[in-house]
């Protein structure tokens, strides 16, 4: 709703301007795009929405749904055409055998064959990285994954890291930790609202959780290099990149360039924090940035 | 080692995954998931019930608060399960409650008050009033009246308004697992969360067969302890208001709790 809502506000404060590259913009199909259902992601798919359609195409920025699951087979069976995913978590989701690793490029490689196969294309990544990150309270006398083996923690995470090499069995096949006890948590502020209560020790999140400072949590370090790299990358339906050729490629392009680390920090502040919509927020920051 | 999070292979069957005793066993296994379920719905039922039934039944038999407890109920109806006790869950954890029982408990109890104190309230208000001036002639108390009178004719509608309400909280029970708690609503949670339909549908078949066996459970209940006399007055009432026909007919108690089912129909 509210994403409709914003769509037509963007397409209304921008209608002039949008009417005018009109002209230059081909018939297509229309740009569908959504976020999965977490904020960062739902700010991500706003800004590549509001972005494009104040560019001229023609976008539907649908309600945030699910997560990387129902995106990529949303993205096969057509009902978007364009998503928006962290390279590392696609790798895991499109190409589970294939070596992790912590080269941006080399993920690329990977998931361009695997994305190839389903008719996609993924454009360049964005300088911006939100990967995995282990979470523990402030006090806890730990600073690697590693220092943890032998604390008997609870862990506590998202029922997809519990069958996931890179996350839970990382943990307990390559470093080797014996959890005291596990609790499946939906991915979401809920994490740290129960490490904060000491309902868990330990929680699987990401680097860009605005309450990991708020309430002083800590980020250990991946020491044995589990966690993939996850530089954002956009990911396009061959049949976008047909219609609309190399103009969208390197609009969207031009738009990953300028996404840092500290924006999404900024972004998930202002929506999780200060409570605030992802659609304004990324209308905001495009309008700041000019590039709406 | 605990292995509470065995992950499921996606190929597996569903009639491997029923079939493998490991899916039953252990701590995140489908017996100790049904114990969790069984309890807190157990717990709440016996709740609401304790809450809805007596007030009901008070305030029916006074005539007392006709509007206000419909607009209640009608407010108590439109509340969101699971926004209610997702919003509580926080205020749990900060007040170091941990997750569980208290935000699932509170929502589910708030979901099932609402229908049973409206059976409830319908059925004694609708019991025949010329059985109750009857019984205040023959020098009954009002209390004696409500006891002996109101809700012994009343108590099938009761149950009924129990019977549904009961297999609603079975139902929605599973939204515990999606707010850091376990239970049968597990299966479904890891499901969608590992995009593993084998879990997903075997999830909801449990779900679906506990809500079923539990609806089943309430009509035997209700058969062992309606009142003798009611009863009696199923089997007696035919052939007085009927004729010729001596055999009491059973069909006769169908007839009067869907009588008193479209009574419920029309104050909602």
């Amino acid at each position: 709703m509210l994403a409709i809502t914003a769509l037509l506000l963007a397409a209304c404060g921008n209608g002039e301007e949008a009417a005018d590259q009109d002209l230059d913009i081909p018939d297509g199909p229309t740009i569908e795009i959504r976020g999965q259902d977490f904020s960062e992601a739902i700010t991500l798919a706003e800004v590549y929405g509001q972005y494009l359609d104040a560019l001229g195409y023609d976008v539907d920025i649908h309600s945030p749904a699910g997560f990387r699951d129902e995106a990529v087979s949303d993205l096969e069976a057509g009902t978007l055409n364009m998503i928006v995913d962290y390279i590392g978590g696609s790798q895991a989701q499109l190409a589970p055998d294939a070596e992790p690793s912590s080269d941006p490029d080399e993920v690329m490689e990977i998931i361009s064959e695997a994305y190839a196969d389903i008719g996609a294309t993924v454009l360049d990544y964005t300088p911006a990285i939100d990967g995995d990150a282990f979470v523990v309270r402030g006090d806890l006398d730990a600073e690697t994954i590693s220092d943890v083996a032998d604390m008997d923690l609870v862990l506590g995470a998202s029922a997809q890291c519990f069958e996931r090499p890179q996350c839970y069995i990382g943990f307990t096949d390559v470093y080797g930790i014996e959890f005291a006890d596990t609790q499946t948590i939906e991915f979401g502020p809920l994490l740290g609202e129960a490490l904060d209560a000491g309902e868990v020790d330990a929680v699987v999140w990401n680097d860009t959780a605005p309450q990991i400072e708020e309430f002083g949590f800590k980020v250990l370090e991946d020491d044995e290099g589990i966690f993939p790299a996850q530089n954002i990358a956009p990911i396009l339906d061959d049949s976008l990149i047909e219609a609309y050729g190399d103009d969208l490629v390197n609009a969207i392009n031009e738009l990953s360039a300028m996404i840092t680390t500290d924006d999404l920090l900024d972004w998930n502040f202002e929506t999780d924090i200060e409570f605030r919509e992802s659609d304004d927020v990324a209308t905001e920051w495009l309008e700041e940035q000019g590039l709406i | 080692m605990m292995l509470a999070q065995r992950a499921i292979p996606r190929d597996t069957t569903l009639g491997e995954w029923f079939t493998d005793p490991q899916s039953w066993t252990g701590s995140a296994g489908i017996l100790a998931s049904l114990g969790d379920t069984v309890v807190l719905c157990l717990a709440v039922i016996l709740t609401s019930s304790l809450l809805a039934v007596p007030t009901a039944a008070y305030l029916a038999h006074h005539r007392l608060a006709q509007v206000t407890s419909a607009w209640l109920v009608n407010i108590g109806r439109a509340l969101p399960t699971f926004a209610v006790a997702a919003l509580l869950v926080p205020v749990s954890l900060r007040g170091g409650y941990g997750f569980e029982p208290w935000p699932i408990f509170i929502a589910l109890v708030l979901l099932t008050v609402p229908p049973m104190f409206l059976s409830t309230y319908v059925a004694v208000r609708e019991v025949d009033p010329a059985a109750v001036d009857a019984a205040r002639a023959m020098g009954f108390t009002e209390r004696a009246v409500l006891r002996s009178v109101e809700l012994p004719l009343a108590s099938t509608v009761i149950f009924t308004g129990l019977r549904v309400a009961g297999v609603q909280v079975v139902a929605t029970e599973p939204i515990r697992a999606f707010l850091g708690g376990d239970g049968l609503g597990r299966y479904i949670r890891d499901g969608i969360g590992q995009n593993n339909a084998t879990l997903t549908i075997g999830g909801t078949i449990l779900i679906a067969a506990l809500a079923g066996i539990t609806g089943l459970v309430f009509s035997a209940t209700e058969r062992l302890i309606k009142p003798y006399g009611v009863r009696r007055l199923r089997a007696h009432r035919k052939p007085r208001s009927g004729d010729a026909d001596e055999e009491p007919d059973l069909g006769d108690t169908d007839e009067f709790a869907s009588h008193h089912g479209a009574a419920v129909g029309r104050m909602r």
